[in-house]
């Protein structure tokens, strides 16, 4: 920086000085000398003023004139501490003559800082260069003066910074480590020390190794090809994942991210390390997540589907490619207009006003049945269920798609079987009627004839004559009360609409009453419990009770009979009502069989009936969607019971 | 004087049997037959060959004969002014609740399903003659 005067080789051309101070003997000399360096000093950069033995200014250049403010003439003949005030300028001076050689090696390249002062009196920091000059006249010294105030305060600032730079490294939530290009540690902030265990003072010029034992200094100067900073630029940014080692031996992963920092000492490198353990494990974690949802989307019955808000397929399972035809590979990225050509891209984002969470929300566990493609162009029938899933890439559905071509097929049938089983059963009622009307008819004939007949030539033919006559009449009563029964049977059909809330007490008096002459000729006693409200068509059940209880009365070999009428609530908010009777009881294995059309279980002379009664109940009862049995020990009397609804 | 009826019936045997249930009752009764509805409806209207038939003082209708059919019948009896104040009681072998309702909505005076026994028919038949022909004020006796 001060090169003119540093360099001896140039003092051969000073010849002399100028000057009117001091008017003394010597001015002479000093004028001479001054002339010798005029040029030189006039060209240098800094303030330049040359000092005798005796301390004494003897050369002075523009510089110095302007730096401090006075008149080459006000200073010349004086002394130096009139601008550098601090008494070590002296000494340095009287240094510097003592030899030329010591003083040479001692000055070189090293400034020295004073103050100045202006001749206003104001002082700034300057930096002193001096250099002995070996004249004729004895030795002079050459001092170079510059104005440092601006590096100064450029310092201040500097150590400012730096002061901050330490804050911002403290405090930051990273362990921070700032290492040199040796790859030594130079700075470490309270976060690296708890992070790694050490004690700043263990750490400070160790090797990054000691902390991260691999993958760090590689990285930091790569290899012989890449210079520091190509290597360093690499890495700037990028979170670099290591392993970090704690001073108990211990390891946990850490991601490291690099800045370079130009220093002082050079490229200085910034690392901030951060412990990703617990990302590590969540990280573990989401990838077993993931791989456990795939299994069970690979091990999932139904096809499913993927797909993402634009529509598109993004994952597609085994049982998918097997329905669809297509190859995972082929379907991925296809618009999934391709599998489900109508309604369920529609579904997805359903309009402009619904959000697309919205319509998936909607759309969540109600099954939605809809036509698939196959690659081939087939298609079938299929329900899908949808799900969303919330993904990095938005929301994606999920679709389960169940192939219902069997289901279709299996409920096409049994819709085709029930329109049968309805026609041939509204044919069998119409027969049933039909017939029984036009049975009438001849009957009615056969029957009135054979008893005008009767009536009109009983024993006017002969005893044979009378016992036909009353065979024929008998036949035809009996056919009749047949086609009757028949008739009440196929009369049977429980209409909906008369289905409501009964009183079963009501129907049971009903059934009572009609009874009565019955239950007066044969002296029977009846008993009930109180009876609760049942779901039922009244008709009807009383009809029930009627049959029921004419039969318990019915069928007895002595005594009096005692029927108990009874209810009890099943578990399932029906009822269980209770016949029960001390007759003759039935042998169990004609307990399905008495149910049965024109089924007796007696001779004609015994009972009359034609064995319709317990048709026609089970008949009603099972239009009510309940059941009818019979538990019963011959001479034990019979118990007949049968459910309803309670509503 | 004999009460004047006008059965309408297709059964010979039925009508055999009417006829035998009037005379067992001893009753004295001018008992006059259509076979279906079309010779029907032309005796009460004395029409054609019936010009000079009677007006009957009643009538036993069946419901199911050959053309025009017993609840035709009824409703052209009815709809008449001439007609519709000759009591008509529905007789028929049906006790369909269809066929009642009917019978009734087309103001038949009764229905009246046909017993099975000869016994019961000829009871049915006294029952008749007594309630509309001897407890019953007509019409004809009025002027």
């Amino acid at each position: 920086m001060l090169d003119a005067p540093r360099s001896s080789g140039l003092l051969e051309g000073v010849a002399s000085i100028g000057g009117t101070c001091p008017p003394t003997a010597e001015a002479t000399r000093l004028a001479r000398m001054e002339a010798r360096y005029r040029g030189l000093l006039k060209a240098a950069p800094d303030a330049m003023v040359v000092v005798n033995e005796t301390g004494e200014i003897v050369v002075v250049n523009m510089q110095a004139e302007k730096r401090f403010g006075f008149h080459r003439h006000e200073l010349l003949g004086k002394k130096m501490t009139c601008i550098i005030p601090g008494g070590s300028v002296e000494q340095l001076i009287a240094d510097c003559t003592r030899t030329a050689a010591e003083s040479m090696a001692q000055q070189i390249a090293t400034g020295i800082e004073l103050t100045g002062r202006r001749k206003d009196g104001s002082e700034f920091p300057v930096e002193i260069m001096l250099s002995p000059l070996d004249d004729a006249d004895g030795i002079l010294v050459t001092a170079a003066i510059r104005d440092i105030s601006v590096r100064k305060a450029a310092d201040a600032h500097l150590v400012q910074m730096e002061a901050r730079y330490r804050g911002l490294l403290e405090a930051a939530p990273d362990a921070m480590v700032v290492v040199n290009q040796a790859g030594e540690i130079i700075i470490v902030n309270v976060q690296a020390e708890k992070r790694f265990g050490f004690h700043r003072h263990e750490l400070l010029g160790e090797k990054m190794t000691r902390i991260i034992p691999g993958g760090f200094a590689e990285r930091l100067i790569a290899d012989g090809a890449r210079t520091a900073a190509d290597a360093l630029a690499q890495q700037i940014g990028a979170g670099i994942e290591l392993t970090g080692r704690r001073k108990d031996g211990s390891e946990f992963p850490i991601e490291i991210m690099l800045s370079p920092l130009d220093g002082a000492e050079g490229i200085l490198v910034t690392a901030a390390i951060r412990d990703i353990s617990v990302r590590k494990a969540a990280d573990a974690h989401l990838v077993r997540m993931e791989a456990r949802y795939r299994e069970l989307l690979e091990a999932a019955p139904d096809a499913m589907v993927v797909i993402n808000q634009a529509g598109l397929i993004v994952l597609m399972n085994l049982q998918a490619e097997k329905q669809f035809g297509y190859k995972r590979e082929e379907a991925i990225g296809k618009d999934v207009t391709s599998i489900i050509p109508v309604g369920f891209a529609e579904r997805l984002v359903a309009d402009g006003m619904r959000s697309a969470q919205e319509s998936v929300e909607q759309q969540i566990g109600s099954g939605i049945e809809l036509i698939a493609r196959r690659r081939d162009g087939s298609e079938f029938p299929i329900e899908i269920m949808l799900s969303p899933l919330g993904g990095e890439q938005g929301i994606l559905v999920t679709a389960a798609i169940r192939d219902i071509t069997k289901r279709k097929n299996a409920d096409a049938y049994l819709l085709r079987k029930v329109e049968e089983l309805n026609r041939s059963n509204e044919e069998l009622g119409q027969f049933a009627y039909i017939a029984s009307h036009d049975l009438q008819e001849p009957l009615r004939m056969v029957a009135s004839y054979t008893e005008l007949l009767a009536r009109r030539y009983k024993g006017k033919l002969d005893s044979d004559a009378d016992e036909f006559m009353a065979y024929a009449v008998d036949g035809a009563h009996r056919m009749q009360q047949l086609i009757k029964d028949l008739l009440t049977y196929s009369r049977v059909a429980t209409n909906e609409r008369r289905l409501r809330e009964t009183s079963s007490q009501d129907a049971l008096t009903h059934a009572l009453h009609n009874l009565r002459a019955a239950i007066a000729d044969a002296n029977a006693h009846i008993t009930s419990d109180p009876m609760p409200t049942v779901f039922a068509d009244a008709t009807q059940l009383v009809q029930v009770f009627q049959n029921l209880i004419s039969n318990a009365i019915k069928y007895q070999s002595h005594g009096a009979p005692r029927v108990h009428i009874s209810a009890a609530q099943t578990g399932t908010g029906g009822w269980i009502i209770s016949i029960q009777d001390n007759g003759l009881g039935i042998e169990k294995q004609y307990f399905e069989k008495i149910f049965g059309m024109f089924q007796r279980l007696h001779q004609r002379d015994e009972f009359s009936g034609t064995g319709i009664g317990l048709a026609v109940c089970k008949k009603i009862i099972e239009q009510h969607g309940g059941r009818i049995w019979v538990t019963s020990e011959p001479g034990e009397g019979s118990l007949f019971q049968f459910t309803l609804t309670e509503s | 004087m004999p009460v004047t009826v006008l059965l309408i019936e297709d059964n010979p045997g039925d009508i055999r049997l009417t006829r035998e249930a009037f005379q067992e009752s001893g009753f004295a009764v001018d008992l006059h037959v259509a076979e279906d509805g079309v010779d029907a409806m032309r005796f009460l209207r004395r029409e054609g060959i019936d010009a000079d038939a009677p007006r009957p003082d009643f009538v036993l209708l069946d419901l199911n004969l050959p053309r025009k059919d017993g609840r035709e019948v009824l409703a052209l009896i009815k709809e008449d002014p001439n007609l519709k104040t000759i009591p008509t009681v529905v007789l028929t072998t049906s006790d369909a609740e269809a066929d009642i309702v009917r019978s009734y909505q087309l103001h038949a005076n009764c229905y009246i399903s046909k017993p099975l026994e000869f016994q019961k028919f000829s009871e049915v038949v006294r029952q008749i003659y007594d309630l509309w022909l001897q407890t019953a004020t007509l019409m004809r006796n009025c002027a």
